[in-house]
């Protein structure tokens, strides 16, 4: 009998493979819990397995790559399963995105997956009671309504999805296609103006930023370390910045953000003024013999600092330091964020930003092509806030029979002036492919519970490539409920209704994508590597590097400006910033019980909403923290604590996106305020997006004082004490050599 | 046993300071906070909740104080916060978990050893020996150990919750401290697979939860006993050292380049931390 | 038995393994009848008398063990590189079980089970707390990898008594019984006469 020492060292091999365990319920009866409480011989199960892999050990975790999808950035992950069970989930460290690292929201992934209010069966709406169906019931329901027997007419069925891309993309274009649909990509946090903007600018919407190479970083609300494009990305950017000589970076917004909170240099802006800065800083530089670009030309003229600083409320001389600080530090990268987008002028004030980096020579520095990805089909389709409105709209002209939801909550995202839960009545079947009962769910006439993204298959391409990639993305266990498909599997399934003969030769969405990824050209493989070979080492890495063409990015001439100031005072004093968090995001994280206890990185506020006002507007109102504010704009209005904060603009008042949901499960429910309901429905005038951050608001105390739960109540001064010390970065320049 | 184990390990930790070092200890884990590169972003927390089992207990109890955070993030705003306007430099953070202190104040007050120092410089918690006296929570100058003042096994992770909790340690349950242990679990894995394949535990096979997940890699991990290792050089790169030339403690640490950014936190309170911070750095562009 | 465990006393960690080479030739011939106790003399010291566990299939150790010679490590292969050791997957029972002794009512039983793709629910006999880290990997490296008496000499009855410091000799039983108590006292009088580790965080978590 041979006994040699076997040390198996596999990871990450293809998962479905461990599939012959047996049922869920049998693999997990005897699972280790460190909660199990008998010693008692006889009392409990053993983990017994049917026929393992040779890599399935009891008690050894097991890693398995696959991406993330708590955003749209697409990181890769690893995630360390044990009997049958995904316990952590870890950065990828071979990913171009990520390199090995993984924010909050992405260390929760597993709270969405276990989360104990998923919907765990199919449920249909009768007489406005939901009531449990069968998974045959639900499909050959969806069957009578879209299948091939249907009659839909052209335009009469929609889907309305967040971002999406990879494989899934292409079935959606294809569902669509088939059924001669419609196709709404809903995203509340959306870079789509910037993206609008670099199209008409760069030729293209999506360029690279490299800010390691950067001197100096100007980011006007561009929260890049925590809500912007890419968060891990550019914090691995970040770190490699801050190395010596270390790059200057300097925040201009109306309420302070996590990368505010990180700046050498952060400024107050008024709500709604950064194009105006944008066009100060190119006046001085101009003056300084830096050639403005054409679009520029006629337009900066009347930027002069005096004039900005009164628009904007930075100081003359701060408008000075800026431009000679850009001046002197090239490259440099000067990167408009959400509040200087989601505005009235957005489009104007996004182009008076990123024409700055035209005028500094940053174009090919700093900001290179991101290229053509190879595989169009697959490349993102982003989602944005027009859609939103145009969703609304068709819903008001009784445009659509049939609705489909997946990966978005717009009933929660709209404001409430677009009045769309009311509208959606004028759709007769709507059906929520979601995994919790949130508040588009409760509009809704069938509910079809959908995997978690720890459940399912997929194949994900974002659209901020640092490199290119398509992330694998493949299950980590077994689905808890047996049945629920993810979006691959529905889509195949509403596919195969409409066209069996062309569809019907994949039993499933893994099937579907095994044979799409092994049907790649010929490049990304070795040579003479098998089908299965491939798809193996796929598995394995998570992730397949493609080649993405890039040129020279060129900057093209612009159209000009028309640029005025944004109103001020009257009835509503305040402009109101719904602030998006490396946390709750746009709402979808908010039932995540890790995510509420943890503490807002700027406030240090758990489980709550909170009103941003500065100490100059608490005394003008009368109030202190804890105070509950009326919050008012002409659309409605909303109760929130105040938080006294110097890191606000006093013309603004900051409440965090995301809380506030009437129906999302126990953690999230009725708890705080949810900002965008009361928005005025401004758009943008050239993209069509929604201004989120360009309605103005009053707020009155209620007269109610609740206390707001802070950790670390007191870490204001650190007392004198050597706690988190600070030195100049001439020092630090010294003491690193350089 | 442990009553042994205590008495030998604190007056090996004696004697070594005495002799000019510690070369009985096989590790002395480790670890560098980079205040120049943190973001304050929380991903360290939120990896640890993962890691370590830690109860969400919910707002009405992290009001009274009964939050379980090992790892959490400080935030301070700059000295001069009442006189501005805005803070201009932006916040200060400060990522603060167990010290895991070579003279740890916790550890003499336990009154029944469940609190002591290992052979490899940790300070550990025996949670099944822990009676919940909180006198070692008293005597913490860093507010670094959690009391479960509640069972949270129902609360925290109702079902299927439960099923992400990680079996390489256990709940705690009502009336015991816990604190960080350095991800104690994993030094355990890789010391055993060290140890079947007759070598040493290589720096960087295995890191710290937080150090792993961190977005800017500010934390570095290792250990303090292989010269070779990413933190001992920090640690030597910033002329920071666990005892002075003559083995004597540091009561304040004095370096041939006192600009260099390496510090302990509330280092003259003698308590000899594994942590060393980096200071955080600023432009001076007032 | 006491010669061995008294002149370790100070002998440091492997002092215990020399002794034991000394006996090596004349443990070798000892036969599987005799008692544990006269070839591993520093087993932990207590005694336990366990409840009967029903089992869903009375699976015969010692017809596997004392009659046909198979190895522990055969079957709880998952032991040599695990924390646990495991119950061995119904795969490895079919592959012997799909020919052999196919007309006996227990393996019937095992072949539905296998038909039916259903694990089969052994119960737990041997359990630690869940505040302690116990990893058969170490115990097995040290007793029997780096054990020249066992691995010059492998087989069943070289590797059972290893086993049976903790688990009793599964080579005179039919189904698992718990015969050891399985206390931290009883771990400790093991630890401290081999040299193993002492500190509280090598095995609490």
């Amino acid at each position: 009998m041979e006994l040699t020492m076997i040390n198996l060292k596999l990871k990450r091999r293809e998962f479905l493979q461990l599939m012959g365990w047996g049922t869920a319920g049998a693999t997990l009866a005897g699972c280790d819990l460190p909660t199990t409480v008998t010693l008692e011989e006889g009392k409990e199960e053993v983990v017994a397995y049917l026929s393992p892999e040779e890599y399935a050990i009891p008690g050894v975790g097991v890693w398995y790559a696959s991406t993330c999808a708590q955003c749209a950035a697409g990181c890769g992950i690893h995630g360390r399963v044990r009997e049958g069970r995904v316990l952590k989930l870890e950065g990828n460290p071979d990913s171009p995105i990520n390199h090995g690292k993984l924010c909050q929201m992405g260390q929760a992934g597993v709270q969405n997956h276990y989360n104990p209010d998923r919907y765990t069966s199919p449920k249909l709406r009768r007489d406005g009671a939901l009531v449990d169906i069968t998974w045959d019931e639900a499909w050959k329901l969806i069957e009578e309504k879209t299948g091939a027997a249907a009659n839909l007419g052209a335009g009469r069925l929609a889907w309305v999805t967040g971002t999406l891309s990879g494989h899934q993309a292409a079935l959606m274009a294809a569902h669509i296609e088939a059924v001669n649909g419609k196709h709404y990509g809903h995203e509340v946090i959306t870079p789509a103006v910037w993206q609008a903007v670099n199209k008409d600018l760069f030729g293209e919407a999506m360029p690279r930023l490299h800010l390691s190479k950067a001197k100096l970083a100007l980011s006007f609300g561009a929260d890049f370390l925590g809500t912007w494009l890419s968060p891990v990305h550019f914090s691995t950017e970040y770190a490699q910045f801050r190395k010596a000589p270390r790059g200057i970076l300097i925040q201009v917004e109306p309420a302070m953000s996590l990368t505010g909170a990180n700046a050498d240099l952060w400024l107050a802006i008024r709500p709604g003024t950064e194009g105006a800065l944008a066009l100060g800083l190119a006046y001085m530089l101009a003056q300084n013999g830096v050639a403005a670009p054409d679009a520029l030309q006629g337009v900066i003229g009347d930027y002069a600092p005096s004039k900005v600083a009164g628009i904007t409320g930075v100081s003359e001389a701060r408008i000075t330091q800026l431009a000679e600080l850009l001046r002197k530090h090239a490259p440099s990268l000067v990167l408009p964020g959400y509040t200087a987008q989601g505005q009235a002028q957005g489009y104007e004030t996004t182009a008076a930003i990123m024409l700055l980096n035209v005028m500094l020579g940053n174009v090919g520095q700093t900001i290179t092509s991101g290229g053509e990805f190879p595989f169009p089909q697959l490349a993102a389709k982003s989602g944005n806030t027009r859609d939103l409105i145009a969703f609304a709209d068709a819903a008001h002209n009784k445009a659509h029979d049939v609705v489909f939801f997946y990966g978005v909550n717009p009933v929660f995202t709209a404001p409430a002036a677009l009045n769309l839960a009311d509208r959606l009545k004028n759709i007769p079947f709507k059906v929520a492919f979601t995994q919790f009962p949130d508040e588009t769910a409760a509009q809704c006439d069938l509910i079809m519970p959908v995997a978690s993204y720890l459940e399912d298959w997929g194949t994900h391409a974002p659209a901020y490539q640092p490199d290119g990639v398509i992330g694998l993305q493949q299950p980590l266990m077994e689905t808890l409920y047996p049945g629920t498909p993810g979006l691959g599997d529905a889509l195949l399934t509403l596919l195969k209704a409409r066209d069996a003969g062309k569809y019907g030769a994949w039993n499933n969405y893994y099937g579907y994508l095994k044979q799409a990824v092994t049907s790649l050209p010929a490049q990304y493989r070795s040579a003479g590597q098998s089908d299965e070979a491939f798809w193996q080492s796929v598995l394995q890495k998570g992730q397949l590097k493609v080649e993405v063409k890039s040129g020279a990015l060129q900057a093209k001439p612009l159209s000009g400006f028309n640029l005025s100031a944004p109103a001020t005072g009257g009835d509503y004093p305040l402009t109101l910033i719904p602030s998006p968090r490396l946390s709750f995001w746009d709402g979808r994280h908010a039932n995540l019980p890790w995510i509420q206890e943890a503490p807002d990185q700027i406030t240090k506020v758990v489980w709550d909403s909170w009103a941003e006002i500065h100490p100059a507007t608490a005394a003008r109102l009368g109030v202190e923290e804890g105070d509950v504010l009326e919050i008012a704009s002409e659309q409605g209005a909303i109760k929130v604590k105040a938080f006294i904060h110097k890191g606000v603009h006093p013309d603004a008042i900051a409440v965090p996106m995301g809380q506030g949901h009437d129906d999302y499960g126990r953690y999230a429910r009725n708890r705080g305020a949810n900002p965008l309901r009361i928005l005025n429905p401004v758009t943008d005038a050239k993209t069509g997006e929604l201004a989120l951050y360009g309605t103005r608001v009053k707020a009155t105390p209620t007269g109610e004082r609740q206390m707001l739960v802070k950790a670390g109540r007191d870490n204001i001064s650190q007392r004198g004490r050597k706690l988190a010390a600070t030195i100049s970065a001439e020092q630090f320049r010294r003491t690193e050599g350089v | 046993m442990s009553l042994k184990n205590l008495v030998t390990d604190w007056s090996r930790y004696r004697q070594g300071i005495e002799e000019g070092g510690f070369q009985h200890y096989e590790h002395r884990w480790g670890m560098t906070i980079d205040l120049n590169a943190c973001i304050g972003c929380n991903a360290c927390s939120t990896a640890c909740y993962a890691e370590n089992n830690l109860a969400v207990v919910g707002k009405e109890r992290f009001a009274k104080g009964h939050f379980m955070h090992w790892m959490r993030v400080e935030r301070y705003w700059d000295e001069n916060y009442a006189e501005q306007q805005h803070p201009e430099q932006g916040a200060s953070f400060l990522p603060m978990l167990c010290q895991q202190c070579g003279a740890a104040p916790c550890e003499p007050v336990c009154p029944v050893v469940a609190t002591y120092h290992t052979p490899d410089g940790l300070n550990a918690q025996v949670y099944n020996r822990c009676i919940g006296s909180r006198y070692c929570n008293n005597n913490c100058p860093y507010r670094v150990r959690y009391f479960n003042f509640w069972s949270y096994y129902e609360s925290s992770w109702p079902e299927p919750l439960n099923l992400q909790l990680n079996p390489d340690l256990t709940v705690r349950d009502k009336g015991v401290m816990e604190k960080c242990t350095f991800c104690v679990q994993r030094i355990r894995v890789a010391k055993d697979q060290a140890k079947m394949e007759n070598r040493k535990v290589r720096d960087g096979e295995f890191t710290t939860a937080c150090a792993q997940a961190c977005p800017a890699s500010a934390i570095t991990f290792g250990d303090l006993m292989d010269q070779d290792s990413a933190v001992t050089k920090l640690w030597a790169r910033h002329e920071v050292a666990r005892h002075d030339d003559k083995g004597r403690p540091v009561q304040e640490q004095h370096k041939e380049h006192p600009e260099l950014r390496g510090y302990r936190v509330l280092e003259e309170l003698n308590t000899d931390p594994s942590v060393m911070y980096l200071e955080r750095v600023r432009e001076e562009l007032a | 038995m006491q010669l061995i465990g008294t002149s370790r006393t100070r002998a440091g960690r492997y002092g215990w393994l020399a002794a034991a080479l000394c006996m090596a030739g004349v443990l070798n011939t000892a036969s599987a009848a005799e008692p544990v106790s006269m070839q591993y003399p520093i087993a932990p010291q207590g005694s336990y008398k366990g409840l009967d566990v029903q089992q869903p299939i009375e699976f015969p150790h010692d017809i596997h063990t004392a009659v046909n010679k198979i190895n522990c490590l055969y079957c709880h292969t998952y032991a040599r590189q695990s924390k646990v050791a495991g119950i061995p997957p119904t795969s490895k029972c079919m592959g012997c079980h799909s020919v052999i002794a196919t007309d006996k009512p227990r393996i019937q039983k095992l072949t539905e089970y296998w038909t039916n793709k259903q694990p089969i629910p052994w119960l737990k006999v041997h359990d630690v707390p869940d505040f302690v880290h116990f990893t058969h990997e170490r115990h097995l490296k040290r007793f029997i990898f780096d054990n020249p008496e066992v691995m010059n000499n492998l087989s069943v009855d070289t590797v059972a008594p290893v086993c049976a410091m903790c688990h009793g000799d599964m080579r005179a039983k039919t189904v698992a019984r718990k015969d050891k108590p399985m206390t931290m006292g009883w771990c400790v009088s093991c630890h401290e006469k081999n040299g193993g580790p002492g500190d509280c965080w090598k095995c609490h978590k």
